[in-house]
């Protein structure tokens, strides 16, 4: 996954239930030194009995926000609509000749 | 060369000592088959000495026992079978030098709670034996699932012969010695029999049971740790992080990056599951085991002086009613003897 471009990384879940797993895996992709360079990562831990959605909200260099349904989508589906994005903020970087 | 020690061939030569046996002669076949009966047909068609083909404390596992899977499971089920307080945390791409600094700064955390019990006079210590250890997610979900759900002791099968056990007679049949896993008599976390009766069965913590994951394991439920382990690695409001000035390590570059990457998802508690708020319970309670204790000392002593003084009051109300009847009786009794010597000195002033 590209994460060069990503400012702004909102998540909240509950571990017990089954559809937090894409949320966390997302969160395990995040590079090393990703709150280092500048990145925000915040996450909200719900207790187990809360039947709220899981949230996974990101926000790119360039101020467009993606806010990911998780109900449907894995983490193959997540990585692929961030990568869209970046790759197109990737491209247009490359023109500029940075 | 000759050596350097002179052997005495004597000395080389192995003394056997054979007893000379009386030798029978048999002239009839009838008797011979008296003195020596031939074998059961079984014993002289298939050969099955009974001997184990596999060392006792090795019988044979599932997967083969060398591989680092088969270990790890082992390993897993001893940690789980041992401690009975886990915290299950998640890890996004921890550096070794951010571990290796927050395993030091969880050591120092747990060694100044070691160090207060031992001035308040308690005994047990588990500063060395509380650990942050990384697992392989997949490999510990099935050791959990042996652990919950394979309870082979409950159903303990009749004593068996075992094939090295000294007590068992050479001549004894037993019916497969060869280390195949297979076998349904293997009882052990790693055989066959316990992977076919657990890999099926759905865990309450399988949820969390995926991603990176790291446990910190505890030798005992003691809250003191426990709030120790979270102010460290999870600090909250209940749990605040210790101070700068206290602890100038803690706020550490490397601590620090290493810390906001550790996500604490729950609690595994005598066999429950706890989630975040749970485990926050367990940390606050004060004092301890022994406040728990004290405070259910505390219950019970006022309940017992209830009940006793319940229980003293019906004999007391008896025996004060049984004092205040024989004092009347006494009085009666007194009054009659008075009424009699009065009499008695009536009747002696009247015959004067």
């Amino acid at each position: 996954m590209i994460t060069r471009f990503l400012t702004d990384v909102r998540t909240k879940f509950n571990p017990f239930s089954p559809r937090a797993k894409t949320v966390r895996k997302f969160l395990a992709l995040l590079p090393p030194n990703a709150r280092a360079s500048g990145m925000k990562i915040e996450t909200q831990v719900l207790p187990r009995q809360s039947k709220e959605p899981a949230l996974l909200e990101v926000k790119f260099r360039d101020g467009k926000k993606l806010n990911l349904d998780l109900e449907k989508m894995r983490i193959t589906e997540v990585m692929e609509e961030v990568d869209r994005h970046s790759r197109i903020l990737a491209r247009k970087d490359e023109l500029l000749g940075n | 060369m000759p050596p350097r020690l002179r052997l005495q061939t004597r000395n080389l030569r192995i003394c056997i000592q054979q007893r000379q046996l009386p030798i029978q002669q048999c002239f009839y076949a009838s008797l011979a088959t008296a003195i020596r009966p031939t074998p059961p047909i079984d014993q002289t068609i298939y050969s099955m000495p009974p001997t184990a083909r596999f060392p006792h404390k090795q019988p044979p596992s599932h997967k083969p026992p060398e591989i680092r899977k088969s270990q790890l499971h082992r390993q897993y089920q001893s940690v789980l079978k041992s401690s009975p307080l886990i915290l299950l945390f998640q890890h996004n791409n921890l550096r070794a030098v951010e571990w290796m600094a927050i395993r030091r700064e969880l050591a120092s955390a747990l060694r100044k709670v070691d160090a207060d019990r031992a001035a308040a006079g308690h005994t047990e210590m588990y500063a060395d034996a509380i650990k942050i250890q990384i697992i392989q997610t997949g490999i510990f979900a099935s050791a959990l699932r042996v652990v919950e759900f394979y309870h082979p002791e409950e159903h303990p099968e009749p004593p068996k012969q075992h094939p090295s056990d000294p007590a068992t007679v050479s001549s004894a049949l037993i019916p497969n010695t060869k280390p195949t896993p297979d076998d349904p008599r293997f009882t052990h976390g790693l055989s066959r029999r316990a992977h076919e009766a657990t890999s099926k069965k759905k865990l309450v913590l399988d949820p969390l049971l995926c991603g990176p994951l790291a446990l910190v394991t505890f030798p005992a439920v003691s809250p003191q740790h426990l709030k120790a382990v979270l102010s460290i690695l999870s600090s909250s409001k209940e749990f605040p992080a210790p101070k700068r000035k206290v602890q100038p390590s803690y706020h550490e570059g490397p601590v620090q990056a290493g810390i906001q990457k550790l996500m604490l998802l729950g609690a595994r508690v005598d066999g429950k599951v706890f989630d975040q708020e749970g485990i926050k319970w367990v940390g606050g309670i004060t004092g301890g085991i022994d406040g728990l204790r004290a405070q259910l000392v505390a219950l019970l002593q006022g309940a017992g002086a209830g009940v006793t003084n319940t229980l003293e009051s019906a004999g007391r109300s008896l025996y004060f009613t049984m004092e205040g009847r024989k004092s009347m009786l006494e009085d009666v009794q007194k009054g009659e003897n008075g009424e009699k010597e009065e009499k008695a000195d009536m009747a002696e002033k009247r015959a004067e």
